[in-house]
């Protein structure tokens, strides 16, 4: 069992005065509001950096805004790095972390994942159309899009995690794949309700069926999975709930916050946990290809199935990023050109949904095995609903809905004003994409799989996965979102 | 932290499903099924119009 997964999945449930959840909600409200200073004319986060695909990677980098145009790529670069190094480790130090490790870490951390972002941006990698082959003066390329760069960014994670241990182990402090995903789908949240402002109906479309995702997850996905690993594995319940609710609902956080309900050991859903990474890496290097293949005429579908396919909220939302630009690069070849930000909303609006249940699933059988199955004096109680609620997405709810007013219910000059805005907060948003990539990369260490005892807890996710919860999750989005799709790009 | 607590459980007993597990799988499957076919019908009757 990996020391790494262990501390960052102890990190998702830290009963400090301040938890990952809402560390992650003070981060990303702050990027938003920041970016929101823009609107009144003032640009505060126009020097983020932002990479464009190239063939002269001296031309890769520059600030987001002309108007910091004189700070260059490099220095662009270098604001950014130190920007998130200063919040971060305020935001480190609140959570009890050892600061001078993390900055150390996160530095290394932030340059080896940034440098595989740009090695993504390459022509040869991200160009897609003809017309862009031919602008760059290439004749083939990988096609990956530039959101390749965090395909890159997973693999150098895992080259570290799987044959460079001891750097893995050393860089720790600062592998915090929950609380960078937190922090982008806060931010999210913005970029959404500027994409749903311009079709409305179809954003509450989305929204609705957001509805059958939590039907799937907790109904339907838990109990048969539960049945598995209880029936044809022989597994405890003590496993069984932590290893349902991880392969189900949301990974982590689920394994966790129902393992506590049922009274189980810490450990127990914490080594569910490290598997539950490991089967998500394997989700994000095949899935967003076979729905490239398959479901380019369905996007929608191919960004549900994500949602409800891919667990842990930074593999499921990151698949949908990845997801997005191979479909719309795809269509693109064949002459359709979508909105962008349509699949990547419908992943997260799914997974947001699921998430917003566990509380009150972890309650349920929190109360089942402390009044009928282990009776016991700690009995369940209503508290812990709000206590397991993951609250970032509070953060999400706020930044979209202060969004969607900004866009629809103020004066046009603000809502003209407002995507450029997010746009300035959507860099962020990508930035902390790529560090949840690599993060969630060297903390897969595959070797586990071979370690005693491991062999059957992986056989019951691989029959589950691969057997069951990929294909009704494909089947409920198509039912669901089949025949929708994004709007076309003016 | 170690792997012996998997060890160590995958040496136990088998526990038997008990009654109120059999509800509890039974019942959580009955219902999403139900519920997804109201879903799927509200979802056919009033169709998306873009």
């Amino acid at each position: 069992m990996s020391d790494i997964a262990v501390r960052s999945a102890e990190g998702a449930v830290a009963k400090g005065s301040l938890t990952e959840d809402w560390l992650a909600v003070v981060i990303g409200v702050l990027v938003f509001a920041l970016a929101l200073f823009s609107l009144g004319g003032t640009d505060l986060l126009g020097w983020a950096v932002s990479t464009s695909v190239y063939t002269d990677v001296s031309t890769a980098l520059a600030p987001i805004a002309k108007g910091y145009a004189a700070l260059g790529g490099l220095g662009a670069l270098l604001a950014t790095y130190a920007s998130l190094l200063v919040v971060l480790t305020a935001g480190v130090a609140a959570l009890g972390g050892d600061v001078k490790r993390f900055v150390l870490a996160f530095s290394v951390v932030f340059a080896i994942a940034y440098a595989s972002w740009i090695v993504g941006s390459y022509a040869y990698v991200a160009a897609v159309t003809p017309a862009e082959q031919q602008k760059f003066g290439i004749s083939w390329s990988l096609k990956l899009t530039n959101e390749g760069g965090f395909i890159v960014a997973l693999a150098s994670g895992l080259v570290i995690g799987n044959f460079f241990p001891r750097l893995a182990e050393w860089l720790k402090e600062a592998i915090r794949p929950e609380l960078y995903i937190k922090v982008a789908i806060v931010i999210l949240g913005a970029t959404i309700a500027v994409t749903a402002a311009g079709r409305l109906n179809l954003a509450s479309a989305v929204l609705l069926r957001g509805v059958a995702a939590i039907v799937e997850a907790y109904l339907i996905y838990w109990s048969v999975v539960y049945f598995v690993a209880r029936k044809w594995f022989g597994f405890s319940r003590e496993w069984s709930v932590p290893l349902a609710s991880g392969i189900s609902i949301c990974g982590v956080a689920a394994a966790i916050a129902t393992g506590g309900a049922i009274r189980a050991r810490p450990s127990v859903p914490i080594l569910v946990s490290s598997l539950v990474v490991v089967f998500a890496v394997v989700e994000i290097l095949i899935l967003p290809f076979l729905a490239q293949t398959f479901l380019w005429q369905e996007p929608l579908v191919a960004g549900a199935w994500m949602g409800l396919a891919i667990k842990t909220d930074g593999a499921a939302v990151a698949g949908g990023g990845i997801t997005e630009s191979l479909i719309m690069a795809k269509a693109a070849a064949e002459g359709i050109k979508y909105q962008s930000g349509w699949i990547l909303a419908t992943t997260a609006t799914v997974k947001v949904f699921i998430d917003i249940f566990i509380g009150i699933w972890a309650f349920i059988l929190g109360y089942i095995w402390t009044n009928h199955i282990t009776p016991r004096a700690d009995k369940a109680k209503v508290s812990e609903i709000w206590e397991r609620f993951p609250k970032f997405i509070l953060g999400f709810v706020v930044v979209f809905g202060i969004s969607l007013w900004l866009a629809t219910g103020t004066t046009p000059e603000i809502a003209k004003a407002l995507p450029a805005a997010a746009g300035e907060a959507n860099v962020f948003r990508v930035i902390f994409f790529i560090l949840t990539f690599f993060s969630i990369g060297v903390l897969s260490d595959f070797r586990k799989l071979w370690q005693d005892g491991f062999a059957k807890l992986a056989a019951v996710y691989v029959v589950s996965l691969f057997g069951f919860v990929i294909w009704v999750g494909l089947l409920i989005s198509w039912l669901f979102f089949s025949g929708i799709k994004p709007p076309l790009a003016s | 932290m170690s792997t012996n607590d998997l060890k160590t459980e995958q040496g136990n007993a088998v526990e038997p499903l008990l009654p109120i597990e059999k509800k509890l799988i039974g019942y959580s499957l009955g219902l999403g099924i139900v519920l997804l076919v109201i879903l799927v019908t509200i979802n056919h009757l009033f169709p998306l119009k873009l």
